[in-house]
């Protein structure tokens, strides 16, 4: 029993809801107060480097109300969307396949990992030369910085199927689709939905980024070629808007995680 | 226990086979990939229409790359011993074609490393040191907690533009968009390294004499070391891809600059020759966070110990 | 000697905070009283659960007391208010745990040389003690292990000395021995018996294992179950130097070893 533990204990409940009230208290001033550096900062550095936030928020909402804004972001997250579909379709399915090949997999295995240390934004350029400039390159950036985090934990998922389920599923009589389906496919479902968490807010990112280098729509786009424009207004108004649409994706998910574990028992030690 | 097949999937369930019999066969297997991705490399630059655009050349790749690698150590060996080296048989021997250049992708893959090691400095250090500043302030860590997470979930690469903007297409630029990237990540870490003390150490050394500072500095800190570096591992990557992408976008050196280059002037071998030397820096990076974990965490039990400390199979 | 006694604890009790919407807590430890002279070895028995720990954290001042009081050296010594607790109490109070709470970073040396080290007593001197403990115990060698590298009896050993090094004038002994095998439980009593009797250091010493409370103790007291206070008292006369593994062919032992255990249960 330690001291604090002790001390806590002994004067529990007034503190906690002093401590709840000091830190929402706290919270809202620390936005306020980050709200006005950002505005006093606008005002010190000039129009070029740091926009109003009036301005941009005025900006926004301009562009979504003649459709603008909402177009670019639509075609990002479409591009998003196809991008992780894909890289979640091969990221689920090479496993299971390799599962079948065992001596191709302890082949093949360290080059993959190696290929894990290649930056696959540094490949923009070339899949650009490969694809051309429309959506391709983007899709393939996007699968691939999806394929991997999905592969890595599905292939170690199924590397930790416990033996003795399997063995048991095949002394009762299950073959080795029915094995795939009931055992093995149930045992890495958290490890997969962990590897989605962080999947998803990276497929919008990529695709972001993707929209940087090559194509004329999406948030990225906008970013970049507002930048080469000096139009830091528009610059401000892209990336608040990028920010938002990523965290509000990251709550979505937290929050289905947390429905999602309510029936199933989470394990803690799954970053990959 | 069932008899093994090779159809049997025990194996590839995760069930290792006896290594003994099979360490020289899977050495033997990795071999014959890499030389089949190899002979695949070169059939295509060979046998498709214009193979050379689509893949590059493999010859051509590494003769740039060796030529260049040469060029730059011979350049290096005459300017740290001069006259002795280029006037010696061997240095006059192998003088590259163009002795003025050469190394060309040593000074592009320094300004990159540069900005990914700036950057990664500047980021970490703060965010290492910010969760044991605030140990005793509880309050504060939960305050900006949710503008931590919102930094850590929010896209920094995506930020880009904004830091060339407000920075140039020089380095500082790629260091501020590296170290905010890095940042994030590592403060997390740090705080689970804080956040995971161990009450008993504590009291053992409170029960000793020990000052608050030393608690701090002789059990907080060597605790959360560990937590730390997995931080740094994770951060790694980000830093060399953020320089990286930042150099894409805008910049006038750095292996990113190269790359693009590259495909702007459709050589695919100028592409595939920097891409090689960023994955390398990768690997370099990897290798130095490991050497250093593995020195300064040796008083760690090995894996296999601590998961049974830790309850798991 | 000093009729007056080194440590002594008064009617403490100790009660764990109430949970909201739950009855009032019961009664951890309630009415304790002994006191412990200077040089002895007082070693207390309690069966599981008997709240020894908790007895050993507020005389160490790492947890505080619901009531009573703790006297050390005739002065009283703050239990009831968490801030005001003094772990340790400056040095004068020694604690080893139930747990080897060996820093897992430091080397053998590094962590019996820790409490020098925080408390600024590092010196030639210190030192030489500190080899000198370390080959006592039969650790030499092992001088540049790590914690993981050392069997739980070597640990044992090494988080003992770390105490015995800097000397406090009343060491705790919470079931030290507990976690070992039979073997390594003895070798080790007789070590502590060694060392101790080079120093005469104040030891309260708390196990379940009635034996070794025999065995070690110049006195022993028995706690009852909760709320925990003394139920019983004995003097061990067994004169010394003890023979640790033969302790129980002594004629003193069996008689002891009834009168406390129908106190135990």
């Amino acid at each position: 029993m330690t001291t604090t533990q002790g001390a806590l204990e002994y004067t529990a409940e007034p503190r906690i809801r002093w401590r709840q009230h000091a830190v929402t208290f706290g919270r809202i001033a620390f936005a306020l107060l980050l709200l006005a550096g950002w505005k006093i900062g606008a005002d010190v550095a000039g129009p070029v480097y740091a926009a109003d936030p009036v301005k941009v928020a005025q900006r926004i909402v301009e562009d979504t109300a003649n459709g603008t804004l909402l177009r670019h972001i639509y075609v990002t997250v479409r591009l998003a969307a196809i991008g992780f579909a894909i890289g979640c379709f091969f990221g689920v399915a090479l496993p299971f396949l390799l599962r079948l090949l065992p001596r191709l997999t302890n082949a093949v295995e360290p080059y993959i990992m190696a290929s894990v240390g290649v930056p696959k934004y540094a490949l923009i350029p070339l899949f650009i030369l490969w694809f051309g400039i429309d959506d391709a390159p983007k899709l393939w950036l996007v699968g691939l910085l999806v394929f991997y985090p999905v592969f890595i934990a599905v292939f170690a998922g199924i590397r930790n199927v416990d033996a003795r389920l399997v063995n048991m599923a095949r002394v009762a009589g299950a073959g080795e689709v029915a094995i795939a389906r009931e055992v093995v496919w149930n045992s890495l479902l958290p490890f997969f939905f962990a590897s989605l968490k962080i999947a998803l807010p990276r497929a919008v990112s990529a695709a972001i980024i993707g929209e940087f280098l090559v194509g004329n729509e999406g948030l990225g786009y906008l970013i970049e070629y507002s930048r080469q424009n000096f139009d830091t207004t528009g610059v401000f108004a892209g990336v608040v808007v990028a920010t938002a649409l990523v965290l509000v994706i990251n709550a979505v998910l937290v929050w289905i995680d947390r429905r999602l574990s309510a029936w199933r028992p989470v394990e803690r030690d799954m970053e990959l | 226990m069932p008899a093994r097949t090779s159809t049997e999937s025990s194996d590839a369930v995760g069930v290792r086979p006896a290594p003994e019999r099979s360490a020289t066969r899977t050495r033997f297997d990795r071999l014959l990939v890499l030389v089949v991705l190899l002979a695949l490399w070169v059939a295509l630059a060979l046998t498709l229409e214009r193979g050379t655009y689509w893949v590059g050349s493999p010859w051509g790749v590494a003769s740039r790359l060796g030529s260049d690698i040469w060029g730059g150590i011979w350049r290096g060996l005459g300017f740290l011993a001069g006259p002795a080296w280029v006037d010696s048989v061997l240095g006059a021997m192998t003088r590259p074609a163009n002795a003025a250049q050469g190394g060309e992708i040593f000074i592009h893959a320094s300004y990159t490393l540069f900005e990914a090691l700036a950057g990664f400095l500047l980021g970490a250090i703060p965010a290492a040191a910010l969760p044991f500043l605030l140990r005793r302030l509880p309050i504060v860590t939960a305050v900006i907690d949710p503008f931590m997470v919102g930094g850590y979930g929010a896209p920094k690469l995506a930020l880009a533009p904004l830091f060339i903007l407000w920075f140039g297409i020089g380095i500082e630029s790629k260091i501020a968009l590296v170290a905010i990237t890095v940042f994030f990540i590592v403060y997390f870490s740090a705080l689970a390294g804080v956040r995971a003390l161990d009450a008993k150490l504590v009291q053992m050394a409170q029960v000793m004499g020990a000052s608050e500072r030393a608690v701090a500095r002789h059990i907080v800190f060597p605790g959360a070391v560990p937590y730390i570096f997995t931080g740094l591992r994770i951060a790694m990557p980000y830093s060399i891809g953020g320089a990286v992408i930042a150099e894409l976008i805008s910049a006038n050196r750095g292996l990113g600059y190269l790359i693009q280059l590259g495909a702007n002037n459709f050589d695919t071998t100028a592409v595939f020759v920097a891409l090689v030397a960023t994955t390398c820096i990768v690997f370099v990076g990897n290798w130095s966070v490991n050497v250093a974990e593995r020195w300064l965490l040796r008083w760690r039990p090995p894996a296999d110990l601590r998961a049974e400390a830790e309850g798991r199979p | 000697m000093t009729a007056e006694p080194l440590l002594e604890v008064s009617d403490l009790a100790k009660r764990f905070a109430a949970r909201a919407g739950r009855d009032a807590p019961p009664w951890v430890i309630q009415g304790l009283s002994f006191a412990v002279k200077d040089g002895e070895f007082l070693t207390i028995i309690g069966p599981s659960g008997s709240g020894k720990t908790t007895l050993l954290n507020m005389i160490a001042q790492i947890d505080t007391a619901s009531g009573g009081t703790v006297r050390f050296q005739s002065q009283s010594a703050p239990v009831g208010d968490p801030k005001a607790l003094n772990p340790g109490l400056s040095c004068k109070i020694g604690y080893v745990t139930q747990e080897d709470n060996l820093l897992p970073w430091r080397t053998t040396l590094q962590n019996v040389l820790f409490p020098l080290k925080v408390q600024g007593r590092l010196n030639e001197k210190t030192r030489a003690h500190a080899d000198a403990l370390i080959r006592a115990v039969g650790l030499g060698g092992f001088e540049r292990h790590y914690p993981h590298e050392l069997s739980g009896g070597m640990r044992k050993r090494a988080s003992l000395i770390r105490t015995l090094v800097y000397d406090p004038p009343v060491i705790l002994m919470d079931e030290p021995f507990g976690a070992l095998d039979a073997q390594t439980r003895t070798q080790l009593q007789e070590d502590l018996m060694r060392l101790w009797d080079l120093g005469r250091k104040t030891i309260i010493f708390v196990t379940h294992d009635i034996a070794e409370a025999i065995a070690l103790g110049d006195r022993t007291l028995v706690l009852s179950r909760a709320p925990a206070s003394i139920a019983g008292e004995h003097e061990i006369g067994i004169p010394r130097p003890r023979d640790i593994r033969g302790i129980m062919t002594h004629p003193d032992f069996s008689p002891l070893y009834q009168a406390i255990r129908a106190q135990v249960q």
